[in-house]
């Protein structure tokens, strides 16, 4: 029902606006403000519990902020969220599928869930994209956990989406499958802007137009890559030594 | 100031309940007859009148009832505005109204027990609106028991909100049970005029049901203050906490 | 409309090809029975449980189906499934309907075939019974249903009310039987009656009334109340 509407090219993917959020007493984002362009590749750094995961969800409208204001593609986070969500493709760690249904019926039933038109054949399609088609008619639980995370990237291109979140995609792959996977990012890649949250340094550099890094729920860089690099070269030693010495606060991440 | 306010409104139900009961003791007339629609057979005893003490008890078993149902309410009504605003205070009331409306189903049940013991000389039977009111304490048990199970604050806050909603909605259909199903328990607060209350036991009944509503209210201001208090102090030691360790 | 059929196909798809959830209530039924059948060979082989019976019934009802609502969410549960489905942009009402609608599905197969089980083994002619029911004893598929809807609807909200507590399995049935409690009063006296014989039919009417006003509020809560339950 929803077909993307290719708004204004100049809405920013995402605009985020003093939004905090508190898990009871801790605050796992303080008051975040930042504009990301439409068309950018961010990705998010920080140690665990420097609410990534957090910010990933409350873009996706699965979590919503304790205050501030969030807009993704132009729509309000609190208010709109159907629009949001008919708009971003997400894509974890973990499957987000059906383990009884096969390759075919996972898409099928997600195609029709989104309302997405020729839900047959661009279940085809993607089933080729992906190299799923000889097993598309396998139930997804004896699948490998590579070939899971390509039926779940099919999954999250269903329909067309404007915004694709990536939460720790390369968590329990394989080389081999990581590499699949940045294959088919690079190939989707077009005019359609990413956010990427990796524990990876250079998996997640490497594609990057924005990186954003986050400590104790606040921003402490945010900026171009090229930026990013000059910031890394001047506090070099420091932003390193906090990488390795990652005080977990534990909780949710 | 809120407190005084509290500790007056305590002190006021206790001053009420206290008069209440002196006055139902000593100078409230004993209905007549107090006759049961029909003979019953309790506890192998044919029944016919109810005996005297079960009218004093009914000066503190029907208010403490309705102080039980009005806790009920009181925490759906703190539920629903905690899924409005998702407020945390919104749901530390909610809690400490069915924490009150513990106390009070419980004391219902006391209260109820003793008039059954001397109304239908037994200790216990499956009679609907006693059954209900069993079901109505396990229902507000069930809500802390989730509580405890849920460790996610905002999370325990925002499901128990919508259990309490439940648990209201839930008490509500009860109540219907005892009236549609046959029961011995006398309605007594039927809503017709003819409740069978002459003025003086009216104003003995009323001030008593101001009494324990003004008690339950100052209990519940009490608790949620203290609440109130320690969540803050929680606050202000994590606070403290998160500056030293940086 | 549309995305209410997608969801329920897909539910009874993957219930059809694992017979996961229908598999173990209908085997916990016959347990159930069995029990009930140990429960009354103490007695003299002779005496009457059809006074008993419609009380026997929904104990049969209530441990099935508390069984059956707790495995309902394992197939949203694994591979994380639940997460995707609130990623879409779909009303979390109409998911709580159609999780309804499967449940109520579930609980009604599994009872076409343990109601006859239990008239057969306890009430007709069967080890202990020599009980005669009432001419009106079919009417008592009329609280079946009701019961059958309001169990479902409860029992949806109350099964993803406790997806995220410790002590899941045990925690619904704390929840839900109290929940349950008027529902389960009106049809156990609604069956009762039918069973019996039904002297007025107007009780029965109120009664059964009574049970229908249950399910349309409990599942008008649910549906109002699903987002919240869910993360949201």
């Amino acid at each position: 029902m929803a077909s993307p509407s290719k708004k204004d090219p100049a809405t920013p993917a995402v605009e985020l606006q003093s939004l905090t959020r508190n898990f009871g007493v801790r605050t796992a984002l303080n008051k975040l403000d930042l504009t990301l362009p439409a068309g950018a590749f961010l990705t998010i750094f920080g140690h665990n519990g420097a609410g990534k995961t957090t910010l990933l969800r409350i873009l996706a409208t699965i979590e919503q902020a304790s205050s501030g204001e969030a807009k993704v593609l132009g729509f309000s986070t609190k208010t709109e969220a159907d629009e949001i969500r008919a708009r971003i493709g997400f894509i974890s760690h973990q499957p987000l599928l059906y383990a009884d249904l096969t390759a075919e019926e996972n898409l099928l039933f997600f195609a029709r869930l989104y309302g997405v038109e020729n839900a047959q054949e661009k279940t085809r399609a993607l089933l080729a994209k992906t190299g799923l088609a000889s097993r598309s008619l396998d139930v997804a639980r004896t699948f490998s956990r590579g070939m899971i995370q390509r039926l779940s990237l099919a999954r999250a291109l269903l329909h067309d989406p404007e915004l694709i979140l990536l939460d720790e995609p390369y968590t329990g792959l394989d080389p081999q499958g990581t590499e699949t996977l940045n294959a088919l990012i690079d190939e989707i890649r077009d005019e359609r802007s990413f956010i990427l949250v990796s524990h990876h340094l250079e998996s997640g550099l490497e594609r990057a137009t924005h990186v954003l890094t986050l400590d104790k729920g606040r921003i402490q860089f945010y900026g171009t890559r090229n930026e990013y690099e000059n910031f890394v070269d001047a506090t070099g030693k420091t932003s390193k030594t906090s990488q390795k010495t990652s005080q977990c606060t534990g909780g949710q991440a | 100031m809120t407190r005084v306010f509290a500790l007056i409104s305590l002190a006021l139900g206790a001053l009420l309940t206290t008069g209440a009961f002196i006055a139902v003791f000593f100078f409230v007339p004993i209905a007549n007859g107090g006759e049961l629609a029909q003979v019953a057979n309790i506890g192998g005893e044919q029944v016919t009148h109810q005996l005297w003490f079960s009218q004093k008890i009914f000066y503190f078993h029907v208010p403490v009832a309705i102080a039980s149902f009005a806790a009920l309410a009181l925490g759906a009504w703190h539920s629903i505005q905690y899924l409005r605003t998702k407020r945390p205070v919104c749901d530390l009331r909610a809690r400490t109204a069915m924490e009150v409306g513990l106390i009070f189903i419980i004391l219902t049940m006391i209260s109820g027990d003793l008039w059954t013991r001397s109304d239908w000389n037994t200790w216990w039977n499956w009679d609907p609106r006693l059954t209900t009111y069993l079901i109505l304490m396990l229902l507000v048990i069930a809500y802390f028991i989730l509580r405890v199970q849920i460790e996610s604050p905002e999370r325990r806050a925002r499901i128990s909100a919508v259990f309490g909603i439940i648990a209201f909605a839930n008490a509500a259909l009860s109540m219907l049970i005892p009236r549609l199903m046959e029961s011995m328990h006398p309605v007594v607060l039927s809503g017709s005029a003819d409740s069978g209350l002459t003025p003086p036991m009216l104003a003995a009944f009323l001030t008593a049901l101001f009494g324990m509503l003004f008690i339950g209210f100052g209990l519940y201001y009490l608790r949620s203050m203290q609440l109130e208090l320690a969540e803050r102090l929680a606050l202000v030691q994590a606070r403290y906490d998160e500056a030293q360790g940086s | 409309m549309k995305q209410f059929m997608t969801l329920l196909r897909k539910d009874l798809k993957i219930e059809f090809r694992t017979f996961d959830i229908l598999s173990s209530m209908g085997i916990y039924a016959v347990l159930v029975l069995v029990v009930f059948g140990v429960a009354f060979m103490l007695g003299e082989n002779s005496y009457d449980i059809t006074p008993l019976a419609s009380g026997l019934l929904w104990v049969l009802a209530v441990f099935t189906s508390l069984l059956g609502l707790n495995r309902s969410f394992n197939r949203e549960r694994e591979f994380s499934a639940l997460e995707a489905l609130l990623l879409s942009p779909l009303d979390r009402g109409v998911l709580f309907l159609s999780k309804v609608t499967a449940n109520a599905l579930f609980l009604s197969i599994v009872f076409v075939v343990a109601v006859p089980l239990f008239v057969f083994l306890f009430l007709q002619g069967g080890v202990q019974g020599n009980g005669v029911l009432a001419p009106s004893a079919p009417l008592v598929l009329a609280p079946l249903a009701v019961g059958i809807l309001g169990i479902a609807g409860v029992g949806t909200l109350l099964a993803t009310i406790t997806l995220h507590t410790r002590g899941r399995d045990i925690m619904l049935a704390l929840l839900f039987i109290p929940v349950i409690f008027p529902l389960l009063y009106s049809c156990v006296t609604a069956s009762s009656m039918a069973l019996l014989g039904i002297s007025d039919s107007m009780v029965f009417l109120q009664t059964l009334g009574m049970g229908v006003g249950y399910d349309v509020i409990m599942i008008l809560v649910g549906w109002m109340l699903y987002d919240f339950v869910l993360n949201g």
